[in-house]
């Protein structure tokens, strides 16, 4: 006979160290090309800007960055998440050119970064 | 859990750009945002502008990120004063569905806070504060309902602008304690525009806590619009939401005797 379908909980404490932020860059003139280097460089020096060398030397890897639509993957250690976060925020300008980071996502668990339930249509 | 605003974004006379700022806004996930009309009195032949209706701007408004809802747009009047006699509320002001007055000096903080029929005291971001926040007419404000405005955008611009707008920001958390704030864009582009979640992360930057900064997006601004309500009406307002009965299992219920029905809709 088949089991009665049961309930279990699963808490995660600090399951992980890191956060995944994945972001897409906006620039005022849509058909510039970008590459993977100079995205980085646009945040770290976002991060200078914002909290000057000890900031700029703030650990963070960039994953995955896709050329065609500046969608970015980034992995960044919990302590330097908000800090991470906020230079990112206040990115203004990228070579001269107005420029926005918009991040659409952020979880502790890169799986959860493979689909995005805001875009989900509701009826 | 609460709907983003955004309650201050510029008035420009380039409706395209306007209508692509709400877009955007919509987009980013903001339920609400208000449309800024600034006076400045000290500028000569300064009229209070007439607010645009925002059926004239949207035949059909953008739908809100995330949800089924349209967005909604209203309309705020900044006053710039710099003397008392700047601050005349007229009919005028009534046409606008939130006031917010912008102090040049203190001894204008301390009447904004403490006598000002406004919804909103913007805070300067864009030079350093010429004034240190007392502690009594932010009390004051905050025991009245009056809000405190902090923009980012100038933050975003350039770099001095940025550190008015943090040293301000610090200044004022220590007195109110991150009571009271909302943060807000001021945005003139499509660029300027951030997300809600960005800016309940940059309210810590600001020196509010984790609750309090996502308060600052999102429940405090709903307090500003009800405080906004009450201005026009002669002693307060409430809020009611019709909440949808669930009506499945009205079979079950109607076979059940009636004292049984009563039971199980207890529980």
């Amino acid at each position: 006979m088949e089991e009665p379908a049961t309930f279990e909980r699963h808490v995660y404490k600090n399951a992980s160290v890191y956060h995944y932020m994945k972001m897409s860059l906006i620039l005022e003139d849509e058909s510039k090309r970008l590459i993977a280097a100079e995205f980085k460089q646009l945040i770290v020096s976002g991060l200078r800007d914002l909290y000057g060398e000890i900031g700029a030397a703030i650990p963070f890897d960039l994953l995955t960055f896709d050329e065609s639509t500046k969608t970015a993957i980034l992995r960044v250690y919990n302590s330097g998440l908000v800090k991470l976060w906020s230079a990112i925020t206040l990115i203004g300008s990228c070579q001269n050119e107005l420029c926005a980071v918009r991040v659409t996502q952020v979880s502790p668990f890169l799986l959860a970064l493979c689909g995005n339930s805001r875009e989900t249509e509701l009826d | 859990m609460s709907v983003f605003m955004d309650l201050n974004i510029s008035y420009t006379t380039d409706r395209k750009r306007l209508q692509a700022m709400i877009e955007t806004a919509a987009h980013l996930g903001y339920s609400t945002v208000a449309i800024n009309y600034t006076v400045e009195f000290q500028q000569k032949k300064q009229e209070i502008p007439r607010p645009k209706s925002v059926t004239e701007l949207f035949e059909k408004l953008p739908i809100v990120q995330g949800k089924s809802s349209p967005i909604k747009v209203v309309n705020r009047l900044t006053v710039v004063t710099a003397d008392a006699a700047h601050f005349r509320p007229t009919a005028e002001y009534k046409s606008f569905d939130l006031v917010a007055v912008y102090p040049k000096t203190e001894k204008l903080f301390h009447t904004a806070c403490m006598t000002f029929d406004v919804d909103i005291i913007c805070i300067a971001t864009t030079e350093k504060q010429p004034f240190h926040f007392k502690r009594s007419p932010v009390n004051g404000a905050i025991e009245r309902g009056v809000f405190f405005e902090i923009c980012y955008t100038p933050a975003i611009r350039d770099s001095t602008m940025r550190k008015y707008t943090i040293a301000n920001a610090l200044c004022l958390m220590e007195i109110c304690k991150g009571k009271n704030v909302i943060l807000s864009s001021a945005a003139e582009k499509v660029l300027e525009l951030r997300g809600p979640y960005d800016i309940a992360n940059l309210g810590l930057v600001f020196g509010l806590s984790e609750g309090d900064a996502k308060a600052a997006v999102s429940t405090n601004c709903r307090s500003v619009l009800l405080h906004g309500e009450t201005r026009t009406t002669a002693f307060g307002i409430i809020h009611t939401v019709k909440k949808v009965q669930p009506t499945t299992k009205q079979t079950d219920e109607a076979e059940a005797p009636a004292s049984k029905k009563t039971k199980t809709e207890n529980i």
